[in-house]
This record gives C-alpha cells, sequence and structure tokens, in this order.
C-alpha cells in the first residue's frame, strides 16, 4: 500500500502557521522602521532602545523574581500532589485530583478577579508577594500533572527494593525516587517558568504598586508605545523561552 | 517546604515594605499608560520633593475599573479617560481636587474647559492628554484629498479604506458627516447614521482599529481612521503619509489625572498634578507623547512643528464641531442595536 503524502503536507503546514508569524516577528524586530510596514534597513536600534528603558527592564527583574519564586515552590508542592496522587487512592485523593486540575480549566480572568478579592478582604497588600502566591496556586497544577504523568511508567517494585536492601525512607527517596522523577520534575519546572513569566491576565489583577511585570507593562506600551520596541523584547524573550524549552526536552531524552 | 514558603513569605513582606509606607523617602504611586510621561520629569520631581515616583501601568480603562473597584489599593494618581473619570467618581473612588494645593490649575486651557471637559470645573479631575479620531491616507497615491468624512464614499479607493472598528467612533463619524451629535439618543438619527455607514461599508476593506497603523506605514490601505497620536506617530517617519481631522467634527478623547479616595500620599499626589501642569512640563510631555497637554501657557514653549499642526491644535472652528464621546448609559443599546445591523448586512 502506497503510504499517504497528506500527513506530511498537513504537519509542514500546521508547522509553518505556528511559527512564520514569530519568525516574522523577529525579522520585523531588526528593521528599522518604527511601523514594521515596510521594510526599511536591518537595524540593532530597538535593541539598543530596549536597554536604555529603565521601566521594562524594572519589569523583567519583577517577572524574573515572581517566576523563580513562583518556579521553587509549586516544583515541591507539585511533585508532592502528584506522588499522593499516583500512590495513594481513595475518595479523597479523588477530591484531591480535581481540586489540583481545576486551575488548568478555570478561565484565567476569574481565578485574577477571585484572587483579588480573597487577598483584599483578607488585607495582604499587593505586591510581588501577591503575584507569587496566584502563580504558586497555578504552577502546582502543571507542574502534579506532569510529574504524574511521568510517574506512570514508575516501577513501584523499586521501592521495595530499595527497602528490601535496608535503604530507610529517607534514603529510599532521595536515592531512588528523586533521581527518576527528577526529568519529569524538571520539565514540570520549565513549564511552570514559562508560564507564569508570560501570565497577564491573572498577574494584571493581583499586582500591587510597584510591582508591573513585563506581560503588563507590554500589554499597556500596545496603546501608544512602540511597537517594535516589543518585536525587540518578544525575540529576546522567544530566545530565552525556546533556550529553556529545548533543555527541558533533553531531561526528557535523557531519561529514556 | 517550609523554607520555601517563609523564604516566599520574607519576600513578599520585603516587597510589601519597599513599596509602603516604611523607609525615609515617601513614594508616589502612579497607575497609568505606558511612555506617557517624559522620563526625565519623573527624575526632577523625585530629587525636588525628596521621594520616589513608582510607575505601575494599565492597558484599558476597563480593567483597570476592575480592579480598583474590586478594592485593589495603594496607588495615589491614576490617569484614566474622561468619560471612565466620570465613572469612577460616580463610584465614590475619586477624592476631590484641593485647588488651593493647585495653582498651576490656572494655566489649564479654559476653551477646552468650556467646550469639551466634562468636569468642568476639575472638581475631581484635571485633563492631561488631549488626542482626537481622524483620516489618515497616503498623499502620492489619494487624488484629490479632502479632509472629510465624504472620503468614505469614494468608489475609486474601494477596498483600499478602513473605519475603525469601534461602535461609538465610528457611528460618531457617520453622525457627525450628517451635522448631528455623535452623543445623539434619536432614534432616527442613529438609524440614518446607520446607513450612512452601511454604505461605507461597500468601500471599505474592513472594520479595523489594531492593524491600520502598519496598515497605512505599509501602503496596504491608502486611508484609514483612527486616533491622532497613532496616525501622527506614523506621519512623522513616512512622509508620504498626511493626517487630518474631518471638517465635518470627530471626536476628541481626553486623558485625565485623578486622585483615589483611598490615597495616602494626598499632599504629594496634589504637588506632582501641579508639577505637571507647569507650563514648562506640559510642554516637554506634549512634545514627548504626541498628544497635547491642555495647558495654555505651555502653547508659547512647543516647537513651531507642533504649534502649527492642525491635527494636534484644532483650529477653532473645526473644534467648536468636535465632542467628547460620554457614556449613554441606557442608550447605549440603540448604538449596539445600530452596530449589529450593519455588521449583518
Amino acid at each position: 500500500m502506497r503510504r499517504s503524502r497528506l500527513p506530511l503536507l498537513a504537519g509542514i503546514g500546521v508547522l509553518l502557521f505556528l511559527y512564520l508569524p514569530m519568525v516574522a516577528l523577529v525579522a520585523q524586530s531588526f528593521n528599522a522602521s518604527r511601523f514594521g510596514g515596510r521594510w526599511m534597513g536591518f537595524s540593532l536600534k530597538w535593541y539598543a532602545r530596549l536597554f536604555e528603558n529603565r521601566p521594562i527592564w524594572d519589569a523583567l527583574w519583577n517577572s524574573l523574581f515572581v517566576a523563580l519564586v513562583g518556579t521553587g515552590v509549586s516544583v515541591v508542592l507539585g511533585t508532592l500532589s502528584g506522588w499522593a496522587m499516583h500512590r495513594y487512592r481513595g475518595g479523597l485523593q479523588r477530591v484531591h485530583h480535581s481540586l489540583v486540575y481545576a486551575p488548568l480549566v478555570v478561565p484565567d480572568v476569574l481565578m485574577g478577579i477571585s484572587l483579588l478579592l480573597l487577598f483584599v478582604n483578607s488585607g495582604v497588600p499587593l505586591g510581588l508577594g501577591t503575584i507569587s502566591l496566584a502563580h504558586i496556586t497555578f504552577c502546582i497544577s502543571y507542574v502534579a500533572f506532569v510529574v504524574l504523568g511521568r510517574l506512570q511508567e514508575f516501577d513501584d517494585s523499586v521501592l521495595d527494593a530499595a527497602r528490601d536492601l535496608g535503604a530507610g525512607w529517607w534514603t529510599t527517596f532521595w536515592r531512588v525516587v528523586l533521581p527518576m522523577l527528577a526529568p519529569g520534575i524538571a520539565s514540570g519546572a520549565v513549564l511552570a517558568f514559562t508560564l507564569s513569566i508570560d501570565d497577564f491576565v491573572i498577574t494584571f489583577f493581583v499586582a500591587g504598586p510597584g510591582s508591573t511585570t513585563l506581560p503588563v507593562h507590554v500589554y499597556s506600551m500596545i496603546r501608544h508605545g512602540t511597537p517594535t520596541l516589543i518585536n525587540a523584547l518578544s525575540g529576546l524573550l522567544m530566545a530565552v523561552t525556546f533556550g529553556l524549552v529545548l533543555l527541558g526536552q533533553r531531561f526528557i531524552r535523557q531519561s529514556r | 517546604m517550609m523554607r520555601y514558603i517563609f523564604r516566599s513569605m520574607l519576600a513578599a513582606a520585603m516587597a510589601a515594605g519597599l513599596v509602603g509606607c516604611g523607609g525615609a523617602r515617601p513614594a508616589l504611586h502612579l497607575f497609568t499608560w505606558a511612555d506617557y510621561i517624559e522620563p526625565g520629569l519623573i527624575k526632577e520631581f523625585e530629587q525636588a520633593n525628596g521621594c520616589r515616583v513608582v510607575i505601575d501601568t494599565f492597558d484599558s480603562n476597563e480593567s483597570m475599573y476592575a480592579k480598583l473597584k474590586a478594592g485593589a489599593r495603594g496607588y495615589d494618581i491614576v490617569f484614566p479617560s474622561s468619560y471612565m473619570a466620570s465613572v469612577m467618581q460616580k463610584e465614590g473612588l475619586l477624592a476631590p481636587m484641593d485647588h488651593a494645593l493647585l495653582p498651576n490649575l490656572a494655566h489649564v486651557d479654559r476653551e477646552y474647559l468650556a467646550q469639551l471637559a466634562l468636569d468642568k470645573e476639575m472638581k475631581y479631575s484635571v485633563p492631561y492628554m488631549l488626542s482626537n479620531s481622524g483620516i489618515a491616507y497616503r498623499k502620492s497615491k489619494v487624488e484629490r484629498f479632502e479632509p472629510s468624512w465624504a472620503m468614505f464614499d469614494r468608489a475609486d479607493l474601494a477596498g483600499r479604506m478602513t473605519l475603525m472598528n469601534d461602535m461609538r467612533e465610528t457611528m460618531g463619524a457617520a453622525l457627525k458627516s450628517l451635522g448631528h451629535s455623535l452623543n445623539t439618543t434619536d432614534e432616527a438619527q442613529i438609524a440614518q447614521a446607520r446607513d450612512v455607514v452601511k454604505r461605507w461599508k461597500r468601500n471599505i476593506a474592513k472594520f479595523d482599529s489594531e492593524q491600520y497603523k502598519p496598515g497605512i506605514a505599509s501602503a496596504e490601505f491608502l486611508v484609514v481612521h483612527g486616533y491622532s497620536g497613532d496616525l501622527l506617530q506614523v506621519a512623522s517617519e513616512e512622509e508620504d503619509v498626511g493626517y487630518a481631522p474631518p471638517k465635518e467634527g470627530t471626536s476628541v478623547a481626553c486623558d485625565d489625572l485623578v486622585i483615589l479616595a483611598g490615597s495616602g500620599q494626598k499632599a504629594l499626589a496634589h504637588a506632582f498634578i501641579n508639577f505637571l501642569h507647569d507650563p514648562a512640563n506640559a510642554a516637554k510631555n506634549t512634545e514627548c507623547v504626541q498628544f497635547l497637554c491642555p495647558n495654555s501657557a505651555s502653547y508659547a514653549q512647543l516647537p513651531e512643528e507642533i504649534r502649527s499642526n492642525p491635527a494636534i491644535f484644532l483650529p477653532e472652528e473645526l473644534r467648536q464641531k468636535c465632542e467628547v464621546i460620554i457614556d449613554l448609559g441606557q442608550d447605549n443599546a440603540k448604538y449596539v442595536r445600530a452596530w449589529d445591523q450593519i455588521k449583518a448586512d
């Protein structure tokens, strides 16, 4: 039977559709024209301007701070949650499963507004702290499900083997479980980091004075700022994000 | 795990402490649009008043309002559009302006206040930047251009023009072309305007509010309807692009300065508003932002190319015909109905 060419063509079509806009955006970031219409020559001036723009860098540091705290905490909690869902069965775990699953499907606006109301009513001052808490909240779910996926290939008999060989629970965890889960945890962490660094809707609502993050600043620039500056910034961010994703994939491949 | 939580809590507490009232220098918090104040002026104000100015940004009036209405605190001055400023005032979110602390308000353009402002006595809001909407065109490709809404009836430009995908702006254009108020609530006038837009729709490529800037810059479109700030930026770079507010009149929008009722730095906030209306500073901001700060005493200090630009300084006769779009409450439904009929046509 002759193999159909259709899947190949469809695959190429989908990839072009996904990546062509990004290629165009990166190309435009080198365009000397301010509006990215006609090509007016190659230029690095937008990158130079970007480096001079202090509010953008302040916003970037805020974003990085939140993403690092958010990733750090959600990786620990998410891994524990994934482990619990894998290890234990029962009614309570089913509740746990749906609670962890909910943030994946709840619309961002709803989550943003409800967190804002929670913080305001409990008197927590809005700022980087509340943004970090919000990001931890949604990142836990992603990490938990990535780790859970990894655990489905996990052979529980190694735990018995470890115990047979005299390992205590801590040694078992530290020397056996953690190394085997490391690739899953790492890809969960990368996912959490990228989600945290791009989030706009939830962040906008829970941000307080002095804690504007990069996506919030970028949205505001669209109104009458310089779009090409945003192109340059997106180019840089994309390079960083792709770098992290590639790194994450290498972890996954190494584990096989 | 506890350590992580503890650390993040500590970081949160530190962040809150940094932005709160702690520390020797008081902080003034602005909630505004990005790139809306000349950066040098911020530094000058910080030095003169021994304070820090912290700027946070929002992307639309509606999301800013949702956030403040839900109870977000800590901001002192906000920069809403004037229709939103009046909504905020009705909801009790704003503190009254203390004119004794604002001597520079004497410089605010009296004609603007009398003709266009919603808060004519500046009780709760002070105007900051004015813009208008109008038509940009490619000079070399559009023959016999005239600054008129009638351009959208030109069959020879069919398929190469865009109108804003904004109910009130585009219906407003049609109402102005008929000589009506763009805030009319008269059903017959709205129906007339609806038919005008239906007629224009046959000549335009699409209704568009996002892509008109690159569209006119790349000559994909020859005539576009959009905001003055955006289109003047294109015109300043691309010689072949011209911009004009239509002679039948158009919409004028103003972003205001308001002080929140919950502000903890009311004196400093007044000082900042007074500082922005210092004529020399107002001129610097106008030059930087390319909108117009309605401060009469600043006009003389502006460079000639801004002074003589009729798209920034609307001629008196045209200004008489311009209006600010106001929120019509219940009557908005009439516009929504007409707009739906246009879209379905």
